[in-house]
């Protein structure tokens, strides 16, 4: 039994940490969101000349095939300095889809790119108005000669703008698949806007648009679509201890530095109980995060574990303290933690991003509280009944 | 990393296991996870242990501790918690025996630690007082020395299960001119029958007597029961209060009164099935349940550090949630009675009838005994102290 990360693993969290860090100084994330990419491309080019963008290819097809400790460490650190590559959304969660669901063609053609850092790509699933878990409204259909045409409209689709590919939850009478569509293809109108956080989001409407769908006709994408995301709300919440641990340290330097009555701010015990209150949250939060990262990992050795009802539980608890730990830290700046400036505003504004991701926090809760695992008696360790 | 229990582990879990489920009686275990513990359930639970080599494992292995390693130590805390087994008494096992062992004379090890370990001496705790809570150190009993003895004046509150201290560990006041107020303290190893000693037991607000006052008139203390070296007291204390943090969460005293919980709500109906379909309550209940995973996945990193040879500072975060968690539990319990907790028997044995050991009829008593829990051994207060100054650097 053992939550901690081994040698390489430590190895590569300081790694990520030193690239990224030397990347974002202060202030960075703003003007990085603010670049017509969306994010630092010299430091995007870094992760890739570190092989990150491979992290979670496989060695056939051109990546390094880590496992989920190696994103764990990775998106902490991305965390860490509140990063706005879009490693998760862009690299890890398609190679996840495409590797579980593509041919060995489609894994031919995509993964390399992915792998090397030449490319993103979007994944489309939310709909406006609609829950994450119903069936897409977006329709796959077929035409006379065989091809399959897109319709309807997703939102919000997180970096399309800057994506080659996007990946596209649709239905084709009672079957749901993932479908491949050319972001330059025809048919295809984008709305560009931006989340909460200063990442782009776009709305993307498909009319009668050209796809393929990702693996063979006939196989329903479901458990394979609910996987793939399972593990990305575990990913996300490696980044959110990062962002959660830094919210914290500039909450405490804060304290330490801001005068008022003369005295620094560090001298009123109620504020500085809120803040070792905010560090007991964001330890627990790190070891639910790091428990459900084990989890997976043990789920990749074999272990016949529930994944898409682990993520719940982990990214409600995590989420929880997420939202608190940000309004924590906003309310102990005063002002000036709600300004662009500040870069508690950007931990703030990506976490409540994160809580609302993959269908949100409430979401969550409310499959896991319907779950029968909701009252089994709570156990960490896999064989400890 | 790794979530699985190795198999030498599990070897070790299912050998503790076995001694606490087969040879400490079912109806002891019973009333303790009813809180319903009598002073003879804790002496008898504690001798069976002694006996198999489990009452002292922290100990230095010269004295019947076990030498395990950090892994073993946690799995052992967690399956006393889990399988309801009365905690060794924690004033003995945790408290006055290491510190004994660490800084006694060989003649107090060999007069008290066995004695110590087998609970034939019951140990109280002499620390609080009316005006030194919290603010430990500024306590004002006096131990002055005549001669070869310590003449001991003063009071001392809180102490727990006191009624039946054959024994007290005593911090007092020996140099009352020490420049500061944690200087000029000892400890004292007093015994209960010497005269001048007076108890006046404290009714908690759920009615049972756990805790009591003590009162010292010219109480006479012979020099050979100081420990350690006179007015180094507090250097004692602080070694205690860093001292045995294994089960401080009490993250499997938690998972049981979960388990509990979760089995009695299917028997409990609302007006539409039953508790356990009320959403409400399973709302709650799983926010408990991952808390619980969160606490206990915070201890494996404990564990895991501290087989590393790291010193985890989280003790202070493990008591301040581990307790919150307890506690909320305790709500939830009392939440899930309703007002069936509201009709407790009267005192004494005539309340057979009303069903004294049902887990809902005492839910909204334990509820306000629980209370206890961030209150003592370093309030929650005291802890986001701790955590401000050791950990943050504020």
């Amino acid at each position: 039994m053992n939550l901690e990360f081994n040698e390489d693993q430590k190895l590569l969290f300081e790694t990520v940490d030193a690239a990224v860090g030397r990347g974002y100084p202060a202030g960075a994330r703003g003007e990085a969101t603010s670049t017509e990419r969306g994010w630092n491309d010299d430091v995007w080019n870094t992760l890739a000349e570190l092989g990150l963008t491979g992290l979670t290819i496989d060695g056939d097809h051109g990546g390094v095939g880590a496992g989920p400790v190696e994103v764990y460490a990775t998106l902490e650190a991305m965390g860490k300095h509140a990063a706005a590559e879009p490693l998760l959304d862009g690299v890890f969660l398609p190679s996840w889809l495409i590797a579980a669901l593509g041919t060995e063609e489609q894994a031919k053609q995509w993964l390399p790119a992915l792998a090397e850092g030449a490319t993103t790509i979007a994944v489309a699933h939310a709909e406006p108005r609609r829950p994450w878990g119903s069936a897409p409204s977006v329709a796959a259909a077929h035409s006379g000669d065989g091809s399959v045409v897109l319709s309807g409209v997703k939102a919000p689709v997180r970096h399309a703008d800057q994506a080659s590919t996007l990946l596209v939850t649709a239905v084709d009478g009672d079957t749901t698949g993932v479908y491949v569509v050319d972001a330059a293809a025809a048919g295809i109108t984008r709305a560009d806007g931006r989340s909460a956080d200063w990442s782009r989001a776009s709305q993307v409407e498909f009319a009668g648009t050209p796809a393929t769908l990702l693996g063979t006709t006939g196989t329903d994408a479901t458990a394979a679509w609910h996987t793939a995301v399972a593990r990305a709300r575990v990913a996300v919440l490696a980044e959110a201890v990062g962002l959660m641990e830094s919210a914290l340290g500039h909450t405490v330097e804060y304290l330490k530095n801001r005068k008022q009555f003369g005295v620094p701010l560090a001298t009123f015990q109620a504020l500085v109980h809120r803040a070792s209150d905010m560090y007991a949250r964001v330890e627990l939060a790190r070891s639910m995060a790091l428990w459900a990262t084990a989890t997976v990992e043990a789920i990749d050795g074999g272990a016949d574990v529930d994944l898409p009802a682990i993520a719940d539980d982990a990214f409600v608890f995590v989420g929880d303290t997420a939202t608190a730990v940000a309004e924590e830290a906003v309310q102990l700046h005063g002002g000036i933690g709600m300004t662009y400036e500040a870069e508690v505003a950007h931990h703030a504004a990506r976490l409540a991003a994160i809580t609302e991701s993959f269908g949100g926090l409430a979401a969550a809760r409310r499959r896991a509280v319907a779950s029968e695992s909701a009252l089994r008696a709570p156990s960490a360790l896999l064989n400890n009944a | 990393m790794d979530l699985e229990l190795s198999r030498e582990d599990i070897a070790f879990r299912d050998g503790v296991r076995e001694v606490f489920t087969r040879e400490i009686p079912e109806d002891i275990r019973r009333r303790n996870a009813l809180s319903r513990t009598t002073h003879d359930d804790i002496v008898t639970t504690q001798r069976i242990l002694n006996a198999h080599g489990l009452a002292v494992p922290h100990w230095p292995v010269a004295w019947g501790g076990k030498g395990w390693t950090p892994t073993q130590s946690h799995i052992y805390a967690s399956e006393l918690q889990r399988n309801s087994v009365p905690q060794p008494l924690a004033f003995n096992v945790s408290m006055v025996g290491p510190i004994i062992a660490e800084f006694g004379s060989e003649e107090q090890k060999r007069q008290f630690l066995p004695a110590t370990a087998n609970l034939d001496i019951w140990w109280s705790q002499g620390f609080s007082e009316p005006e030194a809570g919290s603010d430990l150190a500024s306590l004002r009993t006096t131990a002055r020395r005549e001669g070869d003895v310590y003449v001991l004046n003063g009071q001392k509150t809180w102490t727990t299960l006191g009624q039946y201290g054959d024994w007290m560990f005593v911090l007092a006041r020996t140099d009352p001119d020490a420049p500061r107020k944690q200087q000029g303290l000892s400890f004292l190893l007093l015994d209960m029958t010497t005269p001048g000693i007076e108890r006046r037991p404290i009714t908690l607000v759920d009615g049972s007597e756990e805790v009591n006052e003590f009162f010292f008139d010219n109480v006479r203390v012979p020099v050979e029961n100081l420990v350690g070296e006179e007015n180094k007291g507090w250097s004692y204390a602080k070694f205690l209060l860093g001292n045995e943090r294994n089960g401080i969460a009490q993250v499997g005293t938690s998972q049981r009164v979960f388990a509990d919980l979760a089995e009695a709500a299917a028997g409990i109906p609302t007006e539409s099935g039953t508790l356990a379909d009320d959403p409400q309550f399973r709302t709650s209940m799983h926010s408990a349940r991952t808390t619980l995973l969160a606490l206990e996945a915070t201890q494996l990193r404990v564990t895991g550090a501290s087989e590393n040879g790291q010193a985890s500072p989280v003790s202070s975060l493990l008591k301040m949630e581990g307790t919150k968690a307890l506690q909320e539990l305790s709500k939830l319990r009392m939440r899930a009675a309703g007002d069936d907790s509201m009709l407790l028997p009267p005192d004494g044995d005539a309340g057979e009838s009303l069903h004294a050991d049902d887990a809902a009829t005492i839910a909204a008593a334990q509820y306000l005994n629980q209370r206890k829990l961030s209150i003592f051994g370093g309030s929650n207060e005291i802890q986001r102290g701790v955590i401000a100054k050791t950990i943050l650097g504020l």
